[in-house]
C-alpha cells in the first residue's frame, strides 16, 4: 500500500464525562482502500471514538483531522459533508419512506418545475445499489425491511453522497450468516474503490477476514495497532485484556447456601436457548457475555418482563412463571435495569419517591400506606447506600450517573429483595461509587441474599463474583467458578461462539 | 393460514385502502337499503354538506402527519368569517376575502413558529391559537353577525355548476394540489420525513423547522378558504361559528388512516374518512333516525378504526422485535 | 426568566413541583393583587372572595379529574359531554327521588370512564382518540336521553329536588355549598393520591417503563384515573343542575377546554409525571380571577377566550424553560 495521506486522523484524543475519562491519548489513522478494525470489550471506548469521528462529541484534547482538514467542534452535518458517513446499529432510515427515497433524502433529484424527478431517483439509487451489489424494491417502505436490508439502504445513502469513509459500528449483530456475506462482498467492494472502512465488532472470524489493519482498545486506550496478518485469536484476546488485575479488591467468597433461583433449560425462541443454572444464598453469579448473547434478556424473563416459550424457573423451589415484575416482587426478586435512566427511575419524581416504589408497592395493605413508616427506612436506606443529594426532595434527574445507580439499589434494599439481578451495575459509574457499590453487594452477600450480576466488566466480574457463566448467542457456553477464571479464558469464551452458530436464514 | 409476509401484505393493503373499503360498505348499504340514498339530491347534499370539513380535514392531516395537531380549525374558521364580512361592508368581496384568509395565516404562522422554533407542544400551542383566534373574532364586531349584501359572494357558496356544488369543486381541487404536493415534491416527501423519524431528517438536510412551519401555515389557510365558503352559505359574517370542527376534522383524519403519531396518512384515506362522516350522515337522515344518534355511531366509527389500526401495527411490532438481541 | 426570591440553593433541594407551584402561587398572588388593586379593595372582601370560589366551583372539580388523567400521561376529552350528560340524567331521574337519581348520576359516567381507561389501560389504544371518541358518543347520548334540548324536570313531570333548587343558598358555616364539594373533591383527590394507586400515577405517567419494572400495577392506575376523572366530571354536572336547575346535553362544553388549561396553568406537563392538586386548584383560581380582572378592566367578555389562550401559551412556555435547567 502506497503511503499516501490518511483520510482521516485522530491524533492523541482525550475525552471525559462528568469526571470520568473515557478516551485517553488515542491515536488513530484511516488510508484509502482499507478495512480497518476496532476492537474492545464493551466499555473499552469504541463508540465514544466513533461519535468523535462522527462528529457528535468533539475531542477534549487532541486533534481531529479529516482529509487533513482539523475538526475544531462537533458537527455531525459537517463531517457527513466530508464525506464521512456513520452506520450505525439503531439505523437511521425513515420508515415510512420508500428506499430510493431514503437513498436521496434532502437531496432529491427534481425536474424544471421542482417536482421529485422520481425515474431520475430510481436511476441514482440503482446505480447506488447496484455499486455494492444489491438488488431490493426500490418502492418498499423502509420499515419494511429487514434490519440487514436497512443497513444496505444506509450504506447506499452514504454512497450516494459520495464518501470516502465508512464506519460500520456492529454492522453485523442480528445478521444471518448469509447476510455477512452480503455485506463483506459490499465492503470488498468499496474497498475497491478507494474508500476508508473503519468496521467495528466483536466477531474476531469477521475480523481476521475482512481486516486489513487491527486496532485494539481498552479503557480507552489503545493497545495495540498492527496489521492483521500480524495478529492471531491469542494475541488479539490477549491485547484485549492483560491487564492487571488488583486481586486485592477481591470479594470473600460466600459460603452459598440454599438454592434460592434455580432455571432449567430455559428458551425464548431467537433469543436466548436452553439456558439452565442455579444461583443460592450468599453467593454473587456473573454473567459474562457480549453484545447480542442474550443477558439482558434472561434476566428480564426471569424477572417478568419478557415471557420465555419453554423451560421453567423456580423460586425457592417452587416452579414460577411471572406474569409481571409485580409478581416477581412480591417472591422476593429485585431487578436493576441495564439502563437505569430510561427503565430504572422516573427522572421527573424526587429520589425519596423513586426509591420507595417497590416497598410503597410492598407493603401497602387494601390501598392504604404505611408513608411514615415507609420514608423513614427508605432514608435510611438512602443514607446507608450513599446517595450523595442535597436533599432526598430532589429530582432524580438531578442527581449524578453513580447517585442514580445508588438510588435503584436503595429501592430494591428498602424492598428487602433478596434475588437481586443487577444488570450492568457500575456502567457509567464512577471510581468511588464503584467501590461504594460494592460493598453493599458484600453486605448483601452476608446478609444471605444472592445476586446474579450480568456485566461487561471483566475485572469486575473477577473480583465480585463467585461462580462466572459465560454466555454466547443466547447459550450459556462456560461455568467457571472464581478461581479457576482469568480474562483470557472469560473473553475467548465469550467469543467462541461465533463460528458457524449464526441462526440459519 | 396466511404466511407471515401474506398476512402483512394484507394488512398494508388495509392501511392504504381500509377507509376506502368501508366507505364502499356504507354506499352500498345506503345504496341497498335507503329510500333515495343515490338521489342525485342526496349525493349532492352530502358533498355540500361535507366540503368545509373535507378543507379542514386536509390541513389536519398535513399537520398530523408531523405528529402534530391543530385544534384551532374551528377558531380560525370564524377569525375568516368575519373579518371578510366586516372588509367586505368597505372595501368589496375580493379584498374582504384576502383579509378574510390573511389574518388567519397569521395566526397559524404564530401557530407555527411555536411549534417549530420554541419546540413548544402541538396540542397546548393551539389550544392557546384557538383561543386566541376566537377571542379576536368576537371582539372585532362585539359578537354580532355581520350581514352581507353582496349576491355574488352569497351565489358562489351555494351555488352548483353541472349539479355538483361549488365548495365541492374547490374541496377536489385543494385534495389534487395537495396530494400533488405529498407525493410529488421533495417538500411534500419531507413532510412525511419529519414525521416518521425527525432525527433522521434531520441529520440528512432536511430542513424540520421550515416543514413544521409550513404545515401549521396551510392548516390555517385551509381552515381560512372553509371560513370563506362558509360565510358565503351564511350570508353573514358570524364569529360564533366553526365550533368544534376542528374535531370532526380530526375524528375524520383519524378514521380516514392517519395516525396521530406522524408519517402515516394519504390523501385519498382522509377523502375517504370525510365521506364516512357525510354517508352515515345521509343514511341516518334519510332512515329518519333522529340526528341525535349520529355522534354515537361517529364515536363508535373512531374507537373501531383506531382499534383496527393497532391491529395492524402489531404484526410489524413483533417482527422488529424477533431478532434483536440486547446485551 | 423568572428569577425567584429564593436562594437558588434553596430551590434545588426541592421538587420541580414545589418549584411549579410555587411560581404558580405568586402568579395568583400578582393577580389577586392585581384585582384588589383594580377594585379598590373590593376583590379581597370575603364576600367576593367566596364568590370566586364558588363560580368556579364546577371547574375545580372537573379539572381535579382531568389532573388525574394527565399526571397518567393521557388526556381526557370527554369529560365536557360527561358533565352535560350527568346534568340529563340527574333532572330525568328525579321522578325516583333524590338519593337514586344521584346514583344513576354518578354511576353511569363511572361506567363511562370504565371504558375509556379499558381502551386506553389495556388495549393501549391513544388516549386522545378514545376519549374524542367518547365525547362524540357520549354528547350524542345525552341528547338523545334529552330529545335534544334542556330539561328542567324529570320523568312524569317530577320538580327538581328542593334540596338542588336551594343548594347554592346553603352552606356549611358560611361556606356555599358548591365551594364545600369543591374542598371535599380536593380532599378526596389528595387522599387518593396517598393511597398505592394513586401515587403510582405520577411514576406511571412520568415513566412507564420503570413504573412497571418497580412493581407498579401500571394497568390498574391508569384505568383507575379515567374511571375517577369521569366520576369527577359527574360531580361537576350535579353543581350545574344546581346552579341552573337545567339539564342540558351542551352543559359542560366549556369545562373541556378549560380543566386543560387549568391543569397546565397549575404547572402539569403534558407529557405525564409532573403536577399538584394545589397547582390545579391555582390554576382555577387564576383563570377566575382572570375574568374578574378582565371585568374590572371593562375588557369585554368577548375577549375572555383570547386572553386565555395568552395565558396557557405563556404557562407553555414558562414550564417548558423550567424543565430545561
Amino acid at each position: 500500500m502506497a503511503e499516501k495521506a490518511p483520510l482521516l486522523e485522530l491524533r492523541n484524543v482525550c475525552k471525559a464525562f462528568s469526571g470520568v475519562e473515557v478516551l485517553h491519548d488515542v491515536s488513530f489513522d484511516l488510508h484509502a482502500g482499507e478495512v480497518h478494525c476496532v476492537v474492545g470489550e464493551n466499555g473499552a471506548g469504541k463508540s465514544t471514538l466513533i461519535k468523535i469521528i462522527s462528529g457528535a462529541y468533539s475531542a477534549d484534547s487532541g486533534r481531529t483531522l479529516y482529509f487533513g482538514e482539523e475538526a475544531h467542534h462537533a458537527d455531525p452535518r459537517w463531517v457527513l459533508s466530508r464525506g464521512i458517513s456513520t452506520i450505525y446499529q439503531e439505523i437511521d432510515l425513515v420508515p415510512a419512506l420508500s428506499v430510493a427515497e431514503n437513498i436521496c433524502l434532502g437531496k432529491e433529484p427534481r425536474t424544471r418545475s421542482g417536482n421529485v424527478d422520481r425515474p431520475a431517483m430510481k436511476r441514482l439509487a440503482s446505480r447506488v445499489l447496484d455499486e455494492i451489489g444489491v438488488s431490493l424494491d426500490l418502492a418498499a417502505p423502509a420499515g419494511t425491511l429487514t434490519v440487514a436490508h436497512q443497513q444496505m439502504v444506509a450504506i447506499a445513502r452514504a454512497l450516494s453522497v459520495n464518501s470516502r469513509v465508512l464506519l460500520l459500528d456492529e454492522p453485523t449483530a442480528v445478521f444471518t450468516a448469509t447476510e455477512v456475506e452480503v455485506l463483506f462482498r459490499i465492503v470488498r467492494r468499496l474497498k475497491g474503490q478507494g474508500l476508508g472502512i473503519i468496521y467495528i465488532s466483536h466477531h474476531l472470524e469477521e475480523i481476521f477476514q475482512i481486516g486489513d489493519r487491527i486496532t485494539v482498545m481498552r479503557d480507552g486506550r489503545v493497545t495495540r495497532t498492527g496489521a492483521a496478518e500480524d495478529f492471531d485469536r491469542t494475541s488479539l484476546v490477549r491485547a484485549m485484556v492483560g491487564r492487571d488485575i488488583d486481586f486485592s479488591r477481591k470479594a470473600e467468597g460466600g459460603t452459598a447456601g440454599e438454592e434460592m433461583l434455580r432455571v432449567e433449560k430455559l428458551t425464548r425462541r431467537r433469543v436466548f436457548e436452553d439456558v439452565s443454572f442455579s444461583l443460592r444464598r450468599g453467593e454473587v453469579l456473573g454473567v459474562a457475555g457480549l453484545v447480542g448473547s442474550g443477558r439482558t434478556e434472561l434476566a428480564r424473563a426471569i424477572f417478568g418482563v419478557d415471557r420465555f416459550d419453554e423451560g421453567a424457573l423456580y423460586v425457592r423451589g417452587i416452579e414460577r412463571r411471572f406474569r409481571s415484575p409485580r409478581h416477581a416482587l412480591r417472591e422476593g426478586l429485585g431487578m436493576l435495569p441495564e439502563n437505569r435512566k430510561e427503565e430504572g427511575l422516573v427522572q421527573s419524581r424526587p429520589v425519596l419517591e423513586n426509591a420507595a416504589y417497590s416497598s410503597v408497592q410492598l407493603e401497602a395493605r387494601f390501598g392504604f400506606v404505611p408513608w411514615g413508616r415507609i420514608r423513614r427506612a427508605v432514608r435510611g436506606v438512602i443514607g446507608h447506600v450513599g446517595v450523595r443529594c442535597a436533599s432526598t426532595n430532589m429530582n432524580v434527574r438531578a442527581l449524578s450517573g453513580g447517585n442514580q445507580q445508588k438510588v435503584v439499589i436503595a429501592k430494591w434494599l428498602a424492598a428487602r429483595s433478596d434475588i437481586l439481578i443487577l444488570d450492568e451495575p457500575t456502567r457509567g459509574v464512577d471510581v468511588g461509587a464503584r467501590e461504594e457499590i460494592y460493598a453493599l453487594m458484600r453486605a448483601f452477600k452476608a446478609d444471605g441474599k444472592a445476586i446474579l450480576m450480568i456485566s461487561s466488566d471483566l475485572p469486575e466480574l473477577l473480583t465480585q463474583a463467585d461462580r462466572i457463566l459465560v454466555m454466547a448467542k443466547g447459550h450459556i457456553v462456560g461455568e467457571m467458578p472464581r478461581e479457576q477464571a482469568s480474562e483470557e479464558a472469560v473473553l475467548g469464551l465469550a467469543l467462541e461462539a461465533g463460528r458457524g452458530d449464526r441462526r440459519a436464514q | 393460514m396466511l404466511s407471515d409476509r401474506g398476512r402483512r401484505a394484507v394488512l398494508l393493503g388495509l392501511d392504504d385502502y381500509g377507509a376506502a373499503l368501508v366507505l364502499l360498505c356504507l354506499v352500498a348499504y345506503g345504496a341497498l337499503r335507503v329510500p333515495n340514498f343515490l338521489s342525485e339530491m342526496n349525493l349532492s347534499a352530502i358533498l355540500y354538506q361535507y366540503s368545509i370539513i373535507g378543507l379542514l380535514a386536509l390541513g389536519q392531516l398535513l399537520v398530523v402527519l408531523t405528529a402534530g395537531i391543530d385544534l384551532s380549525q374551528g377558531s380560525l374558521l370564524a377569525l375568516t368569517s368575519i373579518t371578510t364580512a366586516l372588509v367586505m361592508v368597505r372595501h368589496g368581496p375580493v379584498l374582504g376575502a384576502l383579509a378574510g384568509l390573511a389574518l388567519p395565516t397569521s395566526v397559524g404562522v404564530l401557530s407555527g413558529l411555536l411549534v417549530s422554533r420554541l419546540r413548544m407542544p402541538p396540542f397546548l400551542v393551539t389550544l392557546g391559537t384557538m383561543g386566541i383566534a376566537r377571542g379576536m373574532a368576537m371582539q372585532i364586531a362585539n359578537a354580532h353577525p355581520v350581514p352581507i349584501h353582496n349576491e355574488a359572494f352569497i351565489a358562489f357558496g351555494s351555488g352548483t355548476l353541472f349539479h355538483v356544488p361549488v365548495s365541492t369543486f374547490i374541496w377536489i381541487a385543494a385534495c389534487v394540489a395537495l396530494h400533488f404536493f405529498l407525493t410529488r415534491r421533495p417538500f411534500g416527501r419531507h413532510v412525511y420525513a419529519v414525521g416518521s423519524s425527525e432525527e433522521s431528517s434531520r441529520l440528512s438536510g432536511v430542513k424540520v423547522s421550515s416543514v413544521k412551519l409550513t404545515v401549521y401555515v396551510i392548516s390555517a389557510l385551509l381552515s381560512a378558504v372553509g371560513g370563506v365558503i362558509w360565510t358565503s352559505r351564511l350570508g353573514s359574517g358570524s364569529p360564533v361559528g366553526g365550533q368544534n370542527y376542528e374535531l370532526e376534522s380530526i375524528a375524520a383524519v383519524v378514521v380516514g388512516g392517519a395516525s396521530l403519531f406522524g408519517g402515516k396518512g394519504r390523501v385519498d384515506g382522509i377523502v375517504a374518512g370525510v365521506l364516512i362522516f357525510g354517508v352515515i350522515n345521509s343514511v341516518l337522515n334519510l332512515s329518519g333516525i333522529s340526528p341525535f344518534w349520529q355522534g354515537m355511531i361517529k364515536g363508535a366509527v373512531v374507537l373501531l378504526a383506531v382499534a383496527l389500526t393497532q391491529i395492524r401495527s402489531r404484526p410489524d411490532a413483533r417482527a422488529a422485535e424477533g431478532g434483536v438481541a440486547h446485551a | 426568566m423568572l428569577e425567584l426570591p429564593l436562594p437558588r440553593r434553596f430551590w434545588q433541594e426541592r421538587t420541580v413541583d414545589t418549584q411549579r407551584t410555587f411560581t404558580t402561587f405568586l402568579v395568583m398572588l400578582l393577580l389577586m393583587a392585581l384585582a384588589a388593586a383594580l377594585s379598590r379593595g373590593v376583590f379581597l372582601r370575603p364576600t367576593n372572595l367566596l364568590n370566586l370560589v364558588f363560580q368556579n366551583a364546577i371547574l375545580g372539580v372537573v379539572s381535579f379529574g382531568q389532573l388525574l388523567v394527565i399526571l397518567s400521561a393521557g388526556i381526557d376529552l370527554s369529560v365536557g359531554s360527561v358533565l352535560g350528560l350527568s346534568t340529563v340524567l340527574l333532572m330525568i331521574f328525579q321522578f325516583v327521588g333524590l338519593p337514586a337519581a344521584l346514583l344513576v348520576t354518578i354511576a353511569i359516567p363511572a361506567l363511562i370512564g370504565a371504558v375509556n381507561g379499558y381502551f386506553v389501560a389495556q388495549r393501549r389504544l391513544p388516549a386522545f382518540v378514545v376519549t374524542l371518541a367518547m365525547m362524540l358518543f357520549v354528547y350524542s347520548l345525552a341528547q338523545v336521553v334529552s330529545g335534544g334540548a334542556g330539561i328542567y324536570s324529570g320523568l312524569n313531570g317530577a320538580p327538581l329536588s328542593p334540596l338542588l333548587v336551594s343548594f347554592n343558598r346553603r352552606g356549611v358555616l358560611g361556606v356555599p355549598l358548591p365551594a364545600v364539594v369543591w374542598l371535599l373533591a380536593l380532599a378526596g383527590v389528595a387522599f387518593y393520591l396517598r393511597l398505592r394507586i394513586g401515587h403510582f400515577v405520577f411514576a406511571v405517567g412520568g415513566n412507564e417503563r420503570a413504573a412497571a419494572l418497580s412493581g407498579a400495577p401500571v394497568i390498574t392506575v391508569r384505568f383507575l384515573a379515567y374511571l375517577l376523572a369521569s366520576v369527577l366530571a359527574s360531580i361537576g354536572g350535579v353543581l350545574a343542575v344546581a346552579r341552573v336547575g337545567e339539564g342540558h346535553p351542551a352543559a359542560g362544553q366549556t369545562y373541556l377546554l378549560d380543566s386543560i388549561a387549568a391543569v397546565t396553568i397549575g404547572g402539569a406537563s403534558l407529557s405525564g409525571g409532573e403536577g399538584t392538586i394545589i397547582g390545579t386548584l391555582m390554576g382555577v383560581l387564576i383563570l377566575g380571577t382572570l375574568n374578574n380582572i378582565l371585568n374590572l378592566l371593562n375588557v369585554s367578555p368577548m375577549m375572555q377566550p383570547a386572553v386565555k389562550g395568552i395565558v396557557i401559551l405563556l404557562a407553555v412556555y414558562l414550564n417548558g424553560r423550567r424543565e430545561q435547567r
